[in-house]
């Protein structure tokens, strides 16, 4: 699980790397193998102007040895690399890294028979597998939904009940419902658990209306222990279906079964929702998720580009998660990524990342439908330079760099060919267009501000 | 360091010693065995970094002293002296052994490059039914697996579990369980021990007379106190596979008979079972079991054990087992008869002792294409 990340902590591999490559010259080989290579860095904390190191050793012999005969070695070497002074914690415990996933068991007495039960079981729930907690990325705009769908997976039926998550598209609310479904059934392949979308429930119920078969129908849902109902905002208007939700809601929760919802508004904001299951969904627990920031796309870019099998160097994961702004574009943008590299025969690098990037409105969906003028108005506005000087000649820093950004919107965000945004900008060359697209992606992977920037133009639009 | 030291014990010391001391170390210190006299005490000490011992003899110690000696080489050399007092004498880095005829002198290594060893059980630690624990471990250590890719495998499980114990332990391919009613000790914990500690711990527990046990959370180790030996050993980390899921809840066919004729009749198969990867065909019938075994090169056999079967299928039943697995499972036994209860030729086989409800043991049988 990614928590927030900053910079010093994606570094730790490296400086601990470092620091073991500056002591394998001044010990013997034997000594370095024996003591030092199972070492790893546990964790790193900086406390004013010190680090405080823990280091993390595979037994207690290593421990002793390391902390009684090279301490100063390590600390010397330490300091060197962090330029600052550092104390040192030694901790027994196995490099994470190294751990081998021992459920993937495959021996003829352990693997067939759990697999084959849980795949069933994924069937008859309609769980989709690979939403898990362990690939969800958590950041500031998303913790308190993570916390608690983890709570209600530790402890469904009692911990909020209902569980309602709302938010944007692309955010993560159905892969934590998803996780929630997944936790549950590893516990016990045979839990009575279901999810449904809105628009499947209300399917059923016409159904049964029509066959004549609605006894079924709530046998099938009130005996549940768990109901996960995604986009619930579909049931809003539909008078029958409500009625029936609304018995199926309290004949689960009598019975100490899970409901957990997910929906694109709140309660209170869904029209034509009834006033009796909106105040059932609001005796829960209503936990909103914001769209993700930028270290959180960091994470999930990284996640997405592993389970890809491709490997990203922190500074192009940076790039992306600066440029696309959600979930779902970042795979799609994975996607072709790698299609392209494989094309071309080519290494991930990253001039192919940024070319990508610069082309990248005809792949991935346009989310403003404005006109470039609209956009030249807002980008004069929001930097508070006249239109006339933003396309005009000028080229002080304080022009040009609104210029780039308003050329960057237009090629990104409107998918104007290069041509076209050099009219638009002042009849300019479509070379100037290329430099000052590349130039922003790669300056949005490093500056706050011009992220900012570029989401402020943005939500004015 | 200048002592004098009883051959016997020394030599006992010694030749325990040198099963923990690791022989292709990279580190030649780890290769040797580190003595210390204190008091009127000789220590005798080597670890692998894995797992460690530390026995404590008596001595007449006239200085105090420590030292590293190759592993080898003072066990082969003392283990050949006459019977009786020995004297130790370290000066710097080289080690004089003498007894009234001979007369040694071994070079070592400074101590000081010699690890930590655990030399006492610490603060809490409590006391084990030595002879329980070691028939359960007799009868669990040997399902463990050798395969070093799957770390985990080559652990025995100890469950604790309001006073009782179980060890289980499994390579993949079967599975062992003995539970012990009492055990000392009255928490929920859950550690894996590596085997080849608790191999060691078996045959040092033989000779001694009282077994304890304490847990260092922090330095990730357990450590067993035997008389007057200290062996410590790593937690291995990761999660046990969960056992309880693949026990079989119930079995349809249930095959009882005596252990010796089924050992006999396994063995007799074994010897063709050789060849083709270690086969031994069940055919179960009203009365018996027909155990048999057949090589393309070598011939084949078949023998007829009797049996009590219940719950035969009305077509008769066949399932084929490993013969080592069910040879190891065999030599586990106490009791004089053996029951077998299968399900379904994929699902494994639960053999377990009439005369020991405790002791439970999975085979998965092996799948032939017919």
């Amino acid at each position: 699980m990614y928590s927030a990340l900053s910079t010093i902590m994606l570094d730790t591999k490296k400086l601990w790397r470092d620091t073991l490559e500056s002591i394998k010259v001044s010990v013997s080989p034997a000594i370095f193998s024996t003591w030092f290579s199972q070492t790893f860095l546990a964790k790193i904390e900086k406390q004013g102007t010190r680090f405080v190191i823990e280091v993390g050793c595979a037994s207690p012999f290593i421990k002793t040895t390391i902390e009684s005969r090279y301490f100063g070695m390590l600390q010397d070497s330490l300091v060197k690399s962090l330029e600052a002074s550092c104390d040192l914690t030694f901790v027994v415990r196995q490099n994470p890294d190294k751990k081998t996933f021992e459920h993937t068991l495959d021996t003829p007495l352990f693997q067939k028979d759990d697999k084959e039960e849980i795949n069933e079981a994924f069937l008859r729930t309609h769980i989709r597998p690979g939403f898990t907690f362990e690939n969800f990325a958590v950041s500031s705009s998303n913790q308190m939904a993570h916390a608690a769908a983890e709570a209600v997976s530790n402890t469904p039926g009692s911990a909020y009940n209902p569980l309602f998550i709302w938010g944007g598209v692309g955010v993560g609310k159905t892969h934590l419902m998803l996780a929630i479904g997944y936790c549950l059934l590893a516990e016990n392949p045979l839990a009575k658990i279901l999810f449904v979308s809105g628009e499947e429930f209300t399917n059923g119920i016409v159904e049964g209306i029509r066959n004549k078969t609605t006894t079924a129908f709530r046998d099938k849902y009130r005996r549940l222990k768990a109901l996960l109902i995604d986009d619930i905002q579909f049931i809003a208007g539909k008078d029958a279906v409500q009625e029936e939700f609304f018995h199926t809601f309290n004949a689960l929760t009598n019975a100490g079964g899970q409901v957990i919802m997910t929906s694109d508004k709140p309660p209170s904001d869904i029209s034509k929702l009834e006033e009796r299951l909106k105040s059932r969904f609001e005796a829960g627990l209503i936990v909103d998720i914001a769209p993700p920031d930028f270290e959180l796309r960091c994470a999930i870019t990284q996640i997405k580009s592993k389970e890809r099998g491709i490997e990203l160097p922190m500074d192009l994961v940076q790039v992306i998660a600066a440029n696309i702004d959600a979930a779902r574009p970042i795979e799609g943008f994975l996607v072709k990524l790698a299609s392209q590299a494989r094309l071309r025969k080519t290494e991930i690098s990253e001039d192919l990342v940024n070319s990508l990037i610069g082309k990248g409105a005809e792949s991935i969906a346009l989310k403003i439908r404005a006109k470039p003028l609209d956009v030249i108005s807002a980008v004069a506005k929001h930097f508070s330079v006249g239109k006339k000087y933003l396309l005009g000649e000028s080229r002080v820093r304080p022009i040009a760099r609104p210029r780039q950004i308003l050329m960057y919107l237009l090629r990104r965000e409107l998918g104007l060919p290069l041509t076209e945004v050099g009219r638009l900008v002042g009849g300019r060359d479509h070379t100037t267009v290329m430099h000052a697209v590349e130039k922003i992606t790669h300056l949005a992977s490093e500056d706050v501000q011009i992220r900012e920037d570029l989401l402020g133009i943005k939500n004015s639009l | 360091m200048k002592l004098e030291v009883l051959q016997e014990n020394f030599s006992r010391a010694l030749s325990t010693a040198s099963r923990f001391a690791s022989s292709r170390a990279q580190l030649p210190v780890l290769g040797n065995i580190y003595l210390s006299a204190k008091k009127n005490k000789l220590l005798v000490c080597s670890t692998n970094l894995e797992v460690s011992v530390a026995i404590s003899i008596g001595a007449k110690v006239s200085s105090e002293g420590e030292i590293t000696i190759p592993s080898r080489v003072i066990s082969e050399l003392v283990v050949n002296f006459t019977p009786g007092a020995i004297m130790l004498n370290s000066e710097k880095e080289i080690l004089e052994i003498s007894s009234s005829n001979t007369n040694s002198s071994v070079s070592g290594m400074n101590a000081v490059d010699f690890p930590e060893v655990p030399q006492s059980l610490g603060k809490t630690s409590y006391s084990f039914p030595k002879e329980a624990l070691l028939q359960a471990l007799s009868q669990v250590v040997f399902a463990a697996s050798t395969d070093e890719t799957r770390p985990i495998l080559t652990g025995v499980l100890f469950l604790f579990k309001k006073g009782g114990l179980s060890l289980v332990a499994t390579d993949g391919f079967r599975l062992s369980q003995k539970k012990l009613q009492d055990a000392g000790f009255h928490q929920e914990k859950k550690v894996i021990l590596p085997k080849s500690a608790l191999s060691e711990l078996a045959r040092i527990g033989i000779e001694e007379q009282d077994l304890k046990l304490s847990f260092r959370e922090e330095d990730n180790q357990v450590v067993f106190g035997v008389g007057d030996t200290i062996l410590s050993t790593r937690i291995l980390e990761g999660d046990f596979p969960e056992f309880e899921k693949i026990i079989p809840k119930e079995t349809n066919i249930k095959v009882s008979l005596d252990k010796d004729d089924l050992l006999r009749a396994v063995k007799l198969a074994s010897v063709f079972a050789r060849d083709s990867a270690n086969i031994v065909r069940f055919s179960l019938k009203k009365d018996g079991v027909v155990i048999a075994a057949e090589s393309q090169m070598a011939g084949r056999q078949e023998s007829q054990v009797e049996a009590k079967v219940e719950g035969l299928p009305t077509g008769g039943f066949e399932i084929s087992f490993n013969y080592r697995f069910l040879e190891e499972f065999l030599h586990a036994v106490s009791g004089g008869d053996v029951n077998i209860g299968l399900s379904n030729e994929n699902a494994p086989g639960v053999f377990t002792d009439p005369s020991d409800v405790n002791f439970l043991h999975l085979i998965m049988p092996v799948r032939v294409q017919v």
